[in-house]
């Protein structure tokens, strides 16, 4: 399905929807084209590819709001209908409105025309380059799970405010799992994740050499020791424990009662090295879009500076409800109604190299991948780090299994004493390594 | 659309399989007096899995006119070809099996689009105003209702062309109780294979709302268990919860041979002999299990398995590539939620045969000890058969009767272990009725029960 035939089938929807009895009417449209190749234990696993138009339908009566959505286009009547007849049976609520249309500047190098002609072939090819690649770095690894996906996605939203907007995008994602069998030794297991939006950015190779090496870098491991004491988080360690943050900032869960952070605005949350930004409109990055769920353009949010707690992230709901500015956040697809969710999620990085805030600490810990839970209201963790390495006078001395480390993110955020200046990016997530302190680490 | 599929199919090449599916999902929340979702999806689509060189491929449209139809088997094959060059493993065969032909209906004489959306919010709304009025200790109320109604075809170049219909409706209630800072949460969910009055007629909806009240507010009063090993009695719930998650996942094929316990224990004593556990697509001793489902997605008439035989280890779950590398008939445990979903094995309606013995006496039998109900909010199971779930409502068993109830009990242990500890099973039966799913990469409604059983296991004392 062409962009124009999916603008128009949103319009005949709109038009249903307010032949049934909506006053306002949002209609969000989306094609995703998509291919994955999947490996699992060394072997390749079955191929997909998918194609699916969905649209989905918001209507209001007053402040009455029902959603239907469908993914058959003969069916729009009846979605129209259905969503219609939802707001009519719904009890109100004042903050239940549209936008008002903002124009804005579409973001660049978010589409390849190269992926229109990228096939199943294609996307095949790349995940045995992984797993030849990975035979050849060393006899030894294991590749768990490997994956290629490859998806276009058109994306329209119009609605009875006025506001029309499309958009086209490529991406390309990538993960690995590996690990190293010796003998009896078998290594912590290594995740690594890449993604690029152009054809000729794939790069398979470079996650596959790096999780090639922590496999085999692990191996080995033994019991580690316990102390209390500092922790070096490598980035998708970070990722494990800051997916709490989202939570926390998520302006419905603030309105809920339900974020930490509901009444500390303009508060310290963090130590003032820490600073975090979402960004929706970095030209060519995963989480990049032109607008939001709601049609509104994305832009760079300051969420924390230095420490300080700035802004939460809004759509229309919450910003109306709080009487503040929409900060571009509506989340989500055309199968549910708009939620509230990051773009691309940065911490700043800082101005030390990683391998300086190792030669700092004494006798710590680096964890390249936790393994546990975090709760997202208490914000207490504990888990198993995996593919850790002791830290003895500045250097890495072995690596450890089995080691359990423990402690309070909101915490560990206020203590934190270090920042690199390497960043990975991990699915719309841009971590550096942070240092903690007073972590509690006991040998397993 | 079945006619279309027949003559695509008769004019293929190669074995494929076409599955059309429409999907009608609507799902109505009310949270604190507000709504918190009214939505409702309409979805159609089709799924094309074609074999080619013992390699499986496998495409999904949303068009599925005579051209989109085409286009997908194409990109299923190409999709099986591209890989057959570079695979390993090949699928050595698909087994022979009950081919299913003909329409297969829901049992029921009330079909939920015979009920409106407006009655359906009224009960929502009535819920969760009944759970926020119920006590003044009480702080937050949910209350949801949601349904999935489907329509499937299945035609394969090997025999079955199916028309099957299925609808699982489903209530969900939550209450939160606060005294001086101290929540709890009392959750009780309902859901049935049938219609609307087959829902309400499984459990009383304002039944199910007072029950979670009065679990959120005994709790606030209650002390934690004491933890160590423990005789104890499982209700139904619980003894299905057991009988899927512990058990029924080591003994599915695929995870079999990705290494599971079971690998090398059939024919084997792994429990009690007790003990007949069973997984089925129908609903056996008790009509509307979730899981019950008469076709599986490969297309294969649903039997009932015999997992586990007075204690012996007799079979594994199958879908027609695993039957056929083990010599055995399937028994349609192939499954797919959505259209865009490749048929996987899943469990059905996973359950422990009843026995003979009252529950009054295998209480009456301990002297100190518990019994537990139902899985409260957190779980896990490996394909070790290593478990440990948290208990929704466990109350004390003193010389031979029910006491008091206790809160944040969790259970633990090896669940094979915890059959051969069986030394008493119930003459009574009940489904869970659950209204969540099972999720192995994509969801499934299942169901799951048993009779009471009275075991040895690890109490946990106190869950953060």
């Amino acid at each position: 399905m062409t962009e124009s035939k999916l603008l128009s089938s949103c319009q005949t929807a709109m038009d249903l929807a307010r032949k049934h009895g909506a006053d306002q009417v949002e209609v969000f449209g989306q094609n995703a084209r998509s291919i994955t190749s999947n490996a699992e234990k060394n072997d390749l696993q079955i191929s997909k590819s998918q194609q699916e138009t969905r649209l989905g339908i918001r209507a209001l009566i007053g402040t009455q709001v029902g959603f239907a959505s469908t993914n058959d286009l003969s069916k729009l009547e009846d979605a129209a209908a259905d969503a219609v007849t939802l707001a009519k049976a719904s009890p109100g609520d004042p903050n239940n409105i549209l936008p008002e249309p903002v124009e804005a500047e579409p973001v660049k190098g978010l589409y390849d025309p190269a992926a229109a002609s990228f096939g199943t072939e294609d996307a095949v090819k790349q995940t045995i380059r992984m797993l030849e690649l990975a035979e050849s770095i060393d006899k030894r690894i294991n590749v768990g799970e490997a994956e290629f996906s490859a998806e276009i996605l058109d994306r329209v939203l119009i609605n009875s405010a006025g506001a029309e907007r499309t958009e086209q995008s490529s991406l390309f994602t990538y993960t690995i799992l590996t690990t190293a069998v010796d003998g009896e030794k078998v290594s912590n297991m290594d995740y690594k994740f890449g993604a690029s939006r152009s054809v000729s950015g794939i790069d398979v190779d470079s996650i596959t050499r790096r999780s090639c090496a922590n496999a085999v870098g692990s191996l080995g491991a033994e019991a580690g020791e316990s102390f209390k004491g500092q922790v070096v988080l490598d980035p998708y360690a970070v990722l494990s424990l800051l997916y709490l943050l989202p939570f926390q900032l998520n302006a419905r869960n603030v309105l809920r009662g339900m974020s930490r952070w509901k009444d500390a605005l303009g508060e310290a949350v963090a130590s003032s090295s820490f600073s975090l930004v979402d960004d929706g409109r970095i030209p060519g990055d995963v989480g990049t879009s032109s607008f939001d769920r709601e049609g509104v353009p994305h832009q760079r949010l300051p969420l924390i500076e230095n420490g300080v707690l700035r802004s939460f992230m809004h759509n229309t709901y919450t910003a109306h409800a709080f009487g503040t500015a929409n900060t571009g956040h509506a989340a989500g697809a055309a199968g549910s109604l708009p939620a509230i969710g990051p773009t691309n999620l940065a911490v700043v990085p800082g101005t030390v190299g990683k391998d300086d805030l190792i030669a700092e600490v004494d006798h710590g810990l680096l964890v390249s991948r936790f393994s546990g839970n975090a709760n997202p209201v208490s914000g207490d963790f504990s888990g198993v780090a995996k593919a850790a390495y002791l830290i003895r006078n500045g250097k890495i001395d072995r690596p450890v299994s089995g080691t359990l480390v423990a402690g309070n993110v909101f915490d560990a955020l206020k203590s934190l004493s270090g920042i690199s200046k390497e960043t990975e990016k991990v699915l719309v997530y841009s971590y550096p390594y942070l240092r903690f302190e007073d972590v509690s680490v006991t040998a397993g | 659309m079945q006619k279309l599929l027949e003559q695509i199919v008769a004019g293929a090449s190669g074995w494929i399989e076409l599955r059309y599916q429409a999907r009608s999902t609507k799902r109505i929340t009310m949270r604190n007096g507000q709504l918190e979702e009214s939505s409702s999806a309409l979805l159609a689509g089709l799924g094309v899995r074609a074999l080619v060189d013992g390699v499986f491929g496998f495409a999904s449209t949303t068009d599925v006119s005579n051209k989109g139809i085409l286009a997908a088997i194409e990109a299923a094959q190409a999709a099986a070809r591209t890989s057959a060059a570079s695979k390993k493993e090949r699928v050595a065969g698909l087994a022979k099996a009950n081919m299913a032909t003909g329409t297969f209906k829901v049992n029921t004489d009330d079909p939920l689009d015979a009920h409106t959306l407006e009655e359906k919010l009224a009960l929502v709304v009535k819920l969760d105003e009944r759970i926020r009025s119920a006590s003044n200790q009480i702080v937050s109320s949910t209350a949801s209702y949601g349904e999935i109604q489907d329509e499937k075809i299945i035609v394969t170049t090997d025999g079955a062309s199916a028309h099957v219909f299925d609808s699982k409706p489903d209530l969900r209630v939550m209450a939160v109780a606060n005294k001086n800072g101290d929540q709890t949460l009392g959750m009780e969910t309902s859901g049935v294979t049938g219609g609307w009055a087959d829902l309400l007629g499984i459990v009383d909806p304002e039944v199910l709302a007072d029950k979670a009240v009065q679990l959120a507010i005994d709790q606030l009063s209650a002390d934690h268990p004491t933890g160590g090993n423990s005789v104890v009695i499982l209700d139904p719930g619980l003894v299905g919860i057991l009988c899927h998650e512990a058990i029924g996942h080591t003994v599915e094929a695929d995870i079999v041979l990705g290494g599971a316990i079971t690998a090398d224990k059939i024919g084997k004593v792994v429990g009690s002999e007790l003990v007949t556990l069973c997984d089925s697509g129908a609903t056996e001793h008790g009509p509307f299990a979730v899981g019950t489902l008469p076709v599986d997605d490969e297309g294969v008439l649903t039997k009932r398995s015999v997992l586990i035989e007075n204690g012996v280890l007799r079979s594994f779950l199958h879908n027609r590539e695993t039957a056929a590398h083990y010599g055995v008939e399937p028994a349609g445990n192939a499954r797919a939620y959505v259209y865009s979903d490749d048929p996987i094995i899943r469990m059905r309606n996973t359950y422990i045969e009843p026995g003979e013995t009252p529950l009054e006496e295998m209480i009456g039998d301990i002297k100190d000890g518990y019994y537990l109900s139902d899985l409260g909010l957190s779980g896990q199971a490996d394909s070790n058969a290593e478990f440990m779930f948290g208990v929704k409502e466990a109350h004390r068993i003193v010389d031979g009767k029910i006491g008091e109830l206790v809160r944040g009990a969790t259970i633990s242990g090896n669940a094979f272990e915890v059959l051969q500890s069986i030394d008493a099973v119930g003459n009574d039966f009940r489904w869970e009725h659950g209204a969540g799913v099972c999720g192995k990469g994509q969801a499934a409604k299942v169901d799951a029960g048993g009779p009471h059983l009275r075991c040895t296991l690890t109490i946990g004392g106190r869950q953060e």
